[in-house]
């Protein structure tokens, strides 16, 4: 079989995975083989700075969480607009400049719009 | 194997049709956005393959990608706070029983 | 390439009112929700006023093409431009006594209807799949929210769901299909797609089905069978000015962006959509009709009503002549200022009564007459009885489609156009002639008064001196390029 410029790209990939895959094994295999095992109750609970973790971990998270994420998530996408301008916005005209700068400061309204009615403190 | 235009068209149109079974057989309002999520990515993959296969020069394609990814985000915070709202209400995001009003 | 962003200065000043309601309502204090009503209303009117004078004083001659194609800004999108601002103001002052007694938060419900007007604003103009997938979105966005925003109501909440749940699988399907249709043809523009299908010859499958797929996520905004189960729910759910927003401004910028994508995509290849689409047209019709015959709740029936309208806005758009798109538009015209006008009635019924059932206007013509003429007016309009716009621009858009003999397609439109004559009147019947024990004359709010009574005059003025409104729509549809040629 010829080999293809599409094998070799992806070749590194393979190796590298399959040597994280090796190695993580081989760790995992030796303080299986190599550790002193004598359990106890206490041992079997998470760890969770010394306290013993209750309640149990299937509670619901306090709405509060969700309006910080979904401001993340806003955030974070826009990022994916700054990139593609961050690359060509030397070669291009002006107006693409202040075009993200407009971008830009619509979200910063937005930020300054969710301040100022408190979706930010924490209640 | 050499991929070609075909495989990615292939793997968008499955991916697209698990949205859409997702989307028609979850009950809950929650994994219907998630199926939808499937369906726009299927539909990033069909674009950027597109763009990729065709003609490099046309970039046309990944800037609909990028702003399919955009909107996608705005649509599920949007949806989320509005079932959210819903659940509050009624205690339920199942869509087989959000029937208030019928006729 | 044309990037001349004076071109585009209503849409700045549209866009910069959303943003200053939003500033006003942060730098009123709290407390004073009648202040802050009144200041972001007053805010969100003189913007939208502001951007139709802009508009209409500066861009009577232009016709360019932003960022080759991207947008056009021509009479077409002028004339919705102006079509548009106008059902934002409507909207508005039948807002504010609605908004006083049952929400709690004026500034981001005046701001997102402003945003609705630009999305819709935009549809019009776009000549280009990505812009006009994005302007839908910011037209659905600001729906999404507008109908969950009311405070009371537990319906909302539902309505809300229902309509962002299917609008986001719509809004998936149609983007599958553009990026079929981009696929096929390595281009999103318009003009370019127009040329390339005309060229085609016979259609292969991926070509159908992105072009079934983008016309399936026209047909979810216009709630055009079978993708029209959203509209009831949505409609009795959401607050009643914004269930008139959706009847309205969501239809009419859904028909003017569907419009101009087949007259430059498909013109070159009308044979292969419009039986498909005169079937449709014909479906629309009969369901929206017959579902409205049992109905109890006003908003209901007007929105089976308003599904059945869009069937008969399809048979305008099937033939894909120019004096089809002509008719199209002032039936859509005609069909906003009739709509608005029935929804001011219900609304002032609604505020008075606190309730929205067809028996809630039992005895109207005696607790206040002139609603009850009003509401029979805008009713008989929509059933398309003479003096009244209704009339008119149907049998503009029957002659249309008789044209290209369709004949069949009238019969159905005739047919249903009986049918909805006969819940019409039942409606008419209930305020004129069902007796009641409360016969106490109904206080008229003043706005909201002098609003139905502007409405209803434009749904005569359509209806019997139709002139001005046809030179508009005449000087709109010439710009629709491939049509000059026919």
């Amino acid at each position: 079989m010829p080999v293809d410029g599409y094998a070799v790209n992806w070749a590194a990939v393979v190796i590298a995975a399959a040597v994280g895959v090796a190695g993580m094994a081989v760790m995992l295999l030796g303080s299986f083989l190599l550790a002193p095992r004598r359990p106890s109750e206490a041992k079997a609970i998470a760890y969770e700075s010394g306290i013993r973790p209750t309640p149990l971990a299937w509670t619901q998270f306090t709405v509060r969480y969700y309006i910080f994420a979904i401001l993340f998530l806003i955030f974070s996408v826009e990022a994916v607009f700054l990139f593609p301008w961050a690359l060509v916005f030397l070669e291009t005209a002006t107006y693409v400049f202040y075009a993200m700068i407009m971008f830009i400061a619509i979200l910063l309204f937005g930020v300054a719009y969710a301040w100022r009615k408190g979706v930010l403190q924490w209640r | 194997m050499i991929l070609e235009l075909a495989h990615f068209q292939i793997l968008a149109a499955a991916l697209f049709c698990l949205g859409l079974y997702g989307v028609l057989a979850r009950r809950s309002a929650v994994m219907v956005l998630m199926a939808v999520e499937l369906m726009l990515n299927a539909v990033n993959i069909n674009l950027v393959a597109f763009s990729a296969f065709r003609d490099i020069s046309i970039v046309t394609g990944q800037v609909i990608a990028i702003f399919v990814i955009t909107v996608a985000a705005a649509e599920i915070g949007l949806a989320l706070a509005v079932i959210m709202r819903l659940y509050r209400r009624r205690g339920t995001v199942n869509v087989d029983e959000i029937d208030w009003m019928k006729g | 390439m044309n990037a001349d962003f004076t071109l585009l200065i209503p849409e700045f000043i549209l866009a910069g009112a959303g943003f200053l309601v939003l500033l006003v309502d942060l730098l009123l204090p709290r407390e004073q929700e009648h202040r802050r009503n009144a200041f972001t209303s007053a805010t969100a009117v003189l913007g939208l006023a502001v951007t139709g004078v802009v508009a209409a004083t500066t861009q009577m001659n232009t016709g360019e093409s932003f960022h080759d194609g991207l947008l056009f800004i021509d009479r077409y999108s002028l004339l919705f431009k102006v079509l548009f601002v106008g059902i934002g103001i409507a909207v508005v002052v039948m807002s504010v006594d609605y908004v006083a007694e049952k929400m709690s938060h004026p500034g981001e419900y005046y701001a997102l209807i402003i945003f609705a007007v630009l999305g819709a604003t935009l549809m019009a103009e776009s000549g280009e799949l990505l812009t006009a997938f994005i302007s839908i979105e910011l037209l659905s966005f600001s729906l999404y929210v507008l109908v969950g925003l009311s405070r009371g109501d537990a319906r909302t909440a539902e309505a809300s769901t229902k309509y962002i749940l299917l609008g986001a699988i719509s809004t998936a399907i149609m983007l599958y299909g553009i990026s079929q249709l981009f696929g096929v043809m390595g281009t999103t523009r318009f003009t370019e797609m127009g040329g390339l299908l005309a060229a085609a010859g016979d259609w292969d499958m991926t070509l159908i089905s992105g072009f079934v797929m983008v016309l399936a996520g026209l047909g979810f905004k216009l709630s055009m069978a079978p993708f029209h189960m959203w509209a009831p729910d949505v409609y009795e759910g959401a607050p009643t000015p914004i269930t008139a927003l959706i009847a309205t401004l969501s239809k009419a910028a859904a028909i003017a962006l569907l419009l101009r994508f087949l007259a430059e995509v498909g013109s070159g290849a009308v044979h292969e959509w419009r039986m498909p689409l005169a079937v449709l047209a014909a479906a629309t019709m009969v369901i929206g009709s017959l579902s409205a015959l049992p109905q109890t709740n006003i908003k209901r029936l007007l929105a089976y009503s308003s599904i059945a309208q869009i069937g008969f806005v399809l048979v305008g758009i099937v033939p894909n002549t120019v004096i089809g798109a002509n008719a199209v538009l002032l039936h859509v015209i005609g069909y906003a200022f009739t709509n608005l006008a029935a929804f001011t009635v219900v609304i002032i019924i609604e505020l008075k009564l606190g309730k929205e059932t067809i028996a809630d206007f039992a005895g109207l013509s005696k607790r206040a007459p002139v609603l009850a003429m009003i509401m029979t007016g805008a009713l008989f309009s929509l059933a398309g009885l003479p003096i009244f716009a209704g009339f008119l621009t149907k049998f503009y858009l029957f002659t249309s489609a008789v044209d290209k003999s369709l004949e069949w397609l009238v019969v159905v439109a005739v047919a249903t156009s009986v049918i909805s004559l006969y819940y019409y009147i039942r409606i008419v019947r209930e305020m004129y002639i069902t007796e009641t024990e409360d016969e106490s004359k109904l206080p008229v709010p003043a706005l909201l008064g002098l609003l139905a009574w502007v409405l209803f005059a434009g749904t005569i003025a359509v209806g019997i001196y139709p002139a001005p409104f046809v030179d508009a729509t005449n000087a709109a549809v010439t710009v629709l390029t491939p049509w000059v040629a026919l």
